[in-house]
């Protein structure tokens, strides 16, 4: 969702965005059910590629955007790795316990995260939301009044940015002192938070009274942008079908771990 | 009365997108304070909770936690969340979640007790995704039990409490007057 990047339009801006969404989100379920961590780390690579070369984002962007994804990779490894059941003792010290089985299903666990994590960064940087909310009435028949709304509200955030820089002069110009510890916390929510979430909830019920006075409802109406189905979506689903199939032939064939199954 | 009107739904969702945004801001926070293992850092997890009690706070009407909930989720994920797509699923078990309780009191009783019991709730939606997700039960037994000791106390103090303190601050502004259906004591106090 970048409105101010600069980027190239590639074939994944053109898939539909409520198949891509949907197509995802059972991509998303199928990972569930993938057991094996040979597989699970060759199947990183399918979203990957896309993301490093496809995306139309100039590469510092992309770079930076991937950093936070080796702090997720670990934070989702650790605990199970330190934690986890097992019976072949690597390393005990303390309540720390790395056993081979906790090893591989946290290694298991930080590739399917950082897959998870791909996906959804591939997604959000080949998507314009708009189009996405359109695409969503038009193909899944969501109704109007949520995806609008949507639409709506996204377009009030950078009011609220605005708001919110507003607030901090306007305290600074009066002097108000930051408090400490846990009345911190109490503070920057009266100061900040009641403010600009009364302040939202107000221009939101304008906004709703404005459009339904225009007369916007759930009828039968048009729209500007039509969202249609092409060629491209097809590409796309070929593209993931052949990385699912070359994942399962190497993780079989030439697999990197002994542990071909990290349950219990 | 019960149906959500065009402005109780944009309401919603200007709250949730708002939320969306802290909760993007709050994966790293979670990340760095998680790898230290011992789950204690989960209790900041409520924080992803806390969208669904507030809006159906402010708003008193059936769906709105759920609406609340799943539309921060797709804020946190449109604006590129490292979780990815896994934020909408839980999004929409956590909202439920919080639906779930306030369905229990007929949604006629929008207390702080029913407020932490719907930050609860979404505390064990939460933790019924990570069980399907990232194999969770395979931890050590008093390893799991700090996680869901850690991550029900986030619920109740965040998404719980600290809602309730929120909309009660809201309250004061006068904002609620505006969005919320008439209640039969305002058609009492109009019969005197």
């Amino acid at each position: 969702m970048q409105w101010t990047l600069q980027y190239e339009e590639t074939w994944l801006h053109r898939l539909n965005p409520a198949f891509k969404l949907v197509f995802f989100l059972s991509l998303f379920l199928t990972l569930l059910f993938v057991h094996n961590p040979n597989v699970m780390s060759n199947l990183t690579f399918v979203p990957f590629i896309l993301v490093l070369f496809a995306t139309g984002h100039r590469r510092i962007v992309i770079a930076l955007l991937l950093i936070p994804f080796l702090l997720l990779f670990f934070s989702s490894a650790s605990s199970m790795m330190f934690f986890g059941q097992g019976s072949t003792t690597w390393w005990r010290w303390g309540i720390v316990h790395i056993t081979e089985e906790s090893f591989f299903r946290g290694l298991h666990i930080g590739f399917r995260a950082l897959n998870f994590a791909l996906l959804g960064l591939l997604f959000a940087l080949t998507t314009r939301p708009v189009f996405l909310f359109y695409s969503l009435i038009q193909q899944l028949k969501v109704p109007p009044r949520f995806a609008y709304s949507f639409m709506a509200a996204v377009r009030i955030l950078p009011v609220m940015v605005e708001e919110f820089q507003q607030l901090r002069a306007a305290l600074l110009i009066r002097g108000v002192k930051k408090k400490k510890g846990l009345r911190r916390v109490t503070q920057s929510i009266m100061l900040y938070a009641v403010p600009l979430l009364s302040q939202s909830i107000r221009r939101a019920h304008r906004i709703a009274v404005a459009m339904e006075a225009k007369q916007f409802n759930n009828k039968e109406r048009t729209y500007y942008y039509k969202q249609t189905f092409s060629k491209v979506d097809i590409y796309f689903v070929l593209y993931i079908i052949a990385g699912f199939c070359l994942s399962y032939w190497i993780g079989y064939t030439f697999p990197y771990f002994e542990i071909t199954d990290v349950r219990n | 009365m019960k149906r959500l009107k065009l402005s109780d739904i944009l309401i919603t969702i200007v709250i949730a997108l708002v939320f969306g945004i802290i909760y993007k801001l709050w994966g790293p926070v979670y990340a760095i304070l998680k790898p230290f293992g011992l789950h204690v850092g989960d209790v900041i997890y409520g924080m992803w909770f806390i969208a669904g009690t507030v809006a159906i706070l402010l708003l008193r009407k059936p769906g709105v936690a759920l609406l609340a909930e799943t539309a921060a989720a797709s804020g946190e994920f449109l604006v590129g969340s490292e979780y990815g797509l896994s934020v909408l699923l839980y999004g929409i078990v956590q909202g439920l979640g919080t639906e779930l309780m306030f369905a229990l009191f007929g949604y006629k009783r929008y207390t702080a007790f029913v407020a932490a019991l719907g930050g609860i709730a979404a505390a064990v939606g939460s933790l019924v995704m990570d069980a399907a997700y990232g194999y969770v039960m395979d931890l050590a037994l008093w390893n799991l039990l700090l996680l869901i000791g850690a991550r029900l106390l986030g619920g109740f103090l965040i998404a719980g409490i600290l809602a309730y303190f929120l909309v009660e601050a809201l309250e004061k502004t006068g904002v609620t007057t505006l969005i919320r259906p008439a209640s039969d004591e305002d058609y009492k106090a109009l019969d005197q």
